[in-house]
Formats: C-alpha cells, structure tokens, sequence
C-alpha cells in the first residue's frame, strides 16, 4: 500500500505567530487578574448602580462561596494592577497585528469567508463534519475552513472590543470622558456584568479551540504556531500514487 | 461654576491652565514626552512595565480629559437610597471623636503649606463659601457604584481663600483623621466638580460618608475620594509623606491615579 503523501506549508506568518503566542499570555494573565478582581466583588449587578445589599443579578454566595471566602481567594490589588499592565500589552499587541496586517491583501484572502463558502449546502456539510469532530483533509487543510474564518472574524472584531469598551464604561474618568459610552451599556453595572458574560463567551472560544486542536492533532498544530511549518497528508497524491 | 466664579480666578491658576493647554500642542511627541509633563504621570512611577503601563493610563486619560469637561449629573430621582458606608466609618481617633461629640463646632481645616496666606477655616466658613451641588456617581474600585448628591465649596474656592498657590506648587497633600491621607495633583483641584462636601442628599455629610467634610473628586475611583477630612497642605513634592508615593492607597500599592 502506498504511504500517504506528505508535504510542508508554511500555515503562519512570523507576525501572526509572534502576535499569538503575546496574545495567549496576556489573555491567560488578563482572565486570572479579572477572576482576582471579581472575587473581591462577587456579585452582579444590572443598570447604573449596585453594592452589597442591592438586589443582584448573579451572586457567588448562591453557588456555595461566601462573601468572605471569595475576598480571602481574591486578591484585587494584584489583580487590578495586572489587569492594566496586560490588558496595554493585549491593546498594543491587537494593534500591531492589525496593522501588520491590514496592508497585505493575503491577510484578507485567509480571513475572510468567500460567497461559495457561505452558501447554506457548504455551510451545511462543514456544520456536519465539525459536529462528527472530522478534521479537514487535504487542500482543504491548509485553509482556514468558514465556520474558522467565521469564529476568528467575531472573536476579533468583535468580542475583543467589545471587552476593551466594556472596560472604559466601567472607569470613572469616562464619566467625564464618554458619559455617552456608559449610557450606552444601559449603566456601570450593566457594561460590569456584560464584561464577565463577554469574557466567557472567549473562555468558550478558547476551550473550542483547544479541542479543535485536539481533534485535528496537537504536535502539528503546535508546531505550526511555533515555526510556521505544518503538515499537510495529501488525499489525492496518495491516490495517484 | 458661575461666571464670575472663573473671572475670580488666581493668576497661579489661569497659569496651570494655560500651562496644560499649551502642553497638548505637543502632537506628535505627546507620548513620548507627554509622560514627563506634570499632569499625564503619578508623582512616583512603580518600576517596570507596570510604571509603564500605569503612565500609559493615565497620560492617554488625562489627555481625553484635556478641555476638563464635567463629568455626567444624574436627576436626583436616581439617587441611590442607603449608599453603601465602606472603609473607615468612624474614626478610632481621639480627636475626631472630640469633634464629634462637639457637632463638629471646633472642627478646623488648616489650609497651609505652599499658599499665599495659610489660613484655618471652620465648617460655617466652608459653609458660608460658594457651593456648589453635583448629583454624581460614586464608582468603587471594588465593582460597586451608587448615586449621591453632593454639596460642598469647590477645592479652588478654598485655595484662593488662602490667597491662592505659589508658582512651585504641584501636589495638594489631603490628611483624613484615622490615619488616611492622599495627594491629588492641580489638574484635579482646578475641575470645578471637584468640592470639600459638607452635605449629602440635602443633609448634613453623614457620619459614616465622612463627616464633617469629604472630598468629592468625580473622574476618580472611591479610594481617592477622603472621608473625614482634616488638614490640606500645598506642596511642591509628595516626598516626605507616608511612603513618599504620594498617597495612602499608592503606599499599599495602587495606582496613585484613579481614574481607573
């Protein structure tokens, strides 16, 4: 039986790779900074005000954890002085990706779904093949496949901002600043409790992404983030083989 | 702020305003010097990227800060019933709890230091100058804001009672009985919503915000705004004070600047 045949593409670019791994580190430091900061405050509010006593949306007490417990694993003054110093690093790092990359018309042609993939039958089947957790095979693996181009697009542009604006609202100096930003959100406390739900929403994206790693092989995806290089078992070269 | 308010105005702090006016003409090196300049860095900067990025905050705050607009007044509809009492509520001190039981009648505030004429005013004094009331929202560090309504005598009020700022004046020392104090720079005492606030909801400051006076400074975090205030003092450097930091929260190891 003939082997399959193998052969190397390079999947990232150094920037995409260098901008990823900043990423990864100051999105894990900015979720533990964030869960330090909300344990000194365990509960949720919704509209423009909320303290102890005011009626909350989501309370830690009524999952088991105490006021006092959550201050004590909390550490907010480490918490919030991390959560600035990462949250500069992620903002500069975001920036710089974006203009890196933002000028070169490859980054398009990876990024952004084509009409033919946004039909409903291709849609359908690739909707299909991620819920049997198949990998792509092929050319087709050396692609970012549509619901991909689709995740990465919202998870760029639009959960990261939406996180980096939710902060603003929630800083006094936009009281002065930006008013309008806070009235935007419906109040402090609404743009607060929509931080958290927004910073769950990328906890989902990265336990997706883990799994998708998983599912389509850790060695080669890893590697492929590190030095660029990633396998591809051609179908069709095996075939005429 | 009436008009006749801002034409009353020292010369220290038509300088201080035009000084940071001409400051944002700087363009292109506003990041790079900008940092250098009074009003876009703490007193004392933390070493390593999180003095960095403390200075990042603030100087890119400050600047979108720069005309000193006021910050959002609510309707006193929205005003917060049972605002929380959080930090000190009442004093351990001997003194304090003199002044207490005495209705605050011997209460003094020391207005010393780098002024034209140190003087010590009584709350009537406070009282008796222009007031000002705000309805503003209360933003903890913590998570936590409410709606009060403030009344008080602007900050600028009381510093040109004592004859105005000398010209090497950069820092206003603020001392709280219980063992707080913090330091605020002149970008925050020239705003004219900044206020030494003698009442709260129409009433008297209660015990547990502060009372007799506390300072309300709107663009910043609770942790900045001081109960129970007892002396202000002028000075040119924070050096000499607590950890030298240039404030109580600073010395524990926030950032000095709370606009967040």
């Amino acid at each position: 039986m003939p082997k399959p045949a193998k052969h190397w593409i390079y999947r990232h670019t150094p920037n995409a790779r260098i901008c990823h791994w900043i990423m990864v580190l100051s999105f894990f430091y900015l979720l533990y900074s964030g869960i330090m900061i909300f344990l000194h405050f365990p509960e949720l509010y919704w509209g423009k005000v909320g303290f102890q006593g005011y009626p909350a949306i989501f309370k830690l007490e009524d999952w088991g954890i105490s006021w006092e417990l959550a201050e004590e694993l909390g550490d907010r003054r480490w918490g919030r002085n991390y959560h600035y110093m990462f949250a500069w690093i992620f903002l500069i790092n975001g920036l710089i990706y974006i203009l890196w990359n933002g000028w070169q018309k490859k980054f398009y042609r990876k990024m952004l779904p084509t009409k033919q993939e946004l039909s409903p039958p291709h849609l359908k089947s690739e909707l299909k093949r991620h819920m049997k957790f198949r990998a792509a095979e092929g050319s087709a693996a050396a692609k970012y496949n549509v619901l991909q181009k689709l995740t990465y697009l919202i998870v760029l542009f639009i959960l990261f901002p939406f996180m980096i604006i939710s902060g603003f609202a929630q800083m006094p100096a936009f009281t002065a600043i930006s008013p309008e930003l806070i009235d935007m959100f419906g109040g402090r406390q609404t743009a607060r409790t929509l931080h958290v739900i927004c910073s769950l929403l990328l906890v989902l994206f990265v336990v997706v992404h883990l799994v998708q790693m998983v599912v389509t092989g850790v060695l080669n995806q890893l590697r492929g983030m590190i030095t660029g290089k990633y396998e591809i078992t051609s179908e069709s070269s095996e075939a005429s083989s | 702020m009436s008009k006749q308010q801002k034409q009353q105005r020292p010369e220290e702090f038509t300088l201080t305003r035009r000084k940071l006016i001409s400051r944002f003409g700087a363009l292109g090196g506003i990041l790079l010097t900008g940092c250098y300049t009074d009003f876009y860095r703490p007193p004392v900067i933390r070493g390593g990227l999180m003095g960095v990025a403390d200075t990042l905050t603030m100087a890119s705050q400050r600047m979108l800060m720069s005309n000193q607009q006021l910050v959002q007044e609510h309707d006193i509809s929205e005003i917060t019933e049972n605002f929380p009492v959080w930090n000190q509520s009442d004093p351990d001190d001997e003194e304090y709890q003199r002044l207490k039981a005495g209705n605050y009648v011997d209460w003094r505030l020391p207005v010393s230091g780098l002024v034209n004429n140190p003087i010590s005013l009584s709350l009537e004094d406070l009282k008796r100058m222009p007031s000002r009331t705000q309805t503003t929202m209360h933003i903890c560090e913590q998570g936590w804001s409410a709606i009060a309504q403030w009344t008080g005598a602007p900050l600028l009020s009381v510093l040109q009672a004592a004859g105005g700022i000398k010209p090497e004046a950069r820092y206003i020392m603020i001392d709280a009985y219980g063992g707080w104090y913090e330091g605020y720079d002149m970008f925050d005492v020239v705003h004219p919503q900044t206020i030494l606030a003698y009442g709260m909801n129409g009433k008297d400051l209660p015990l547990g915000n502060g009372a007799p006076v506390r300072l309300r400074v709107e663009r910043h975090c609770g942790y900045k705004q001081l109960k129970f205030i007892k002396s202000i003092q002028v000075v040119a450097s924070v050096e000499g004070f607590g950890r030298g930091t240039g404030g109580l929260n600073s010395d524990f190891g926030f950032h000095w600047y709370a606009g967040a």
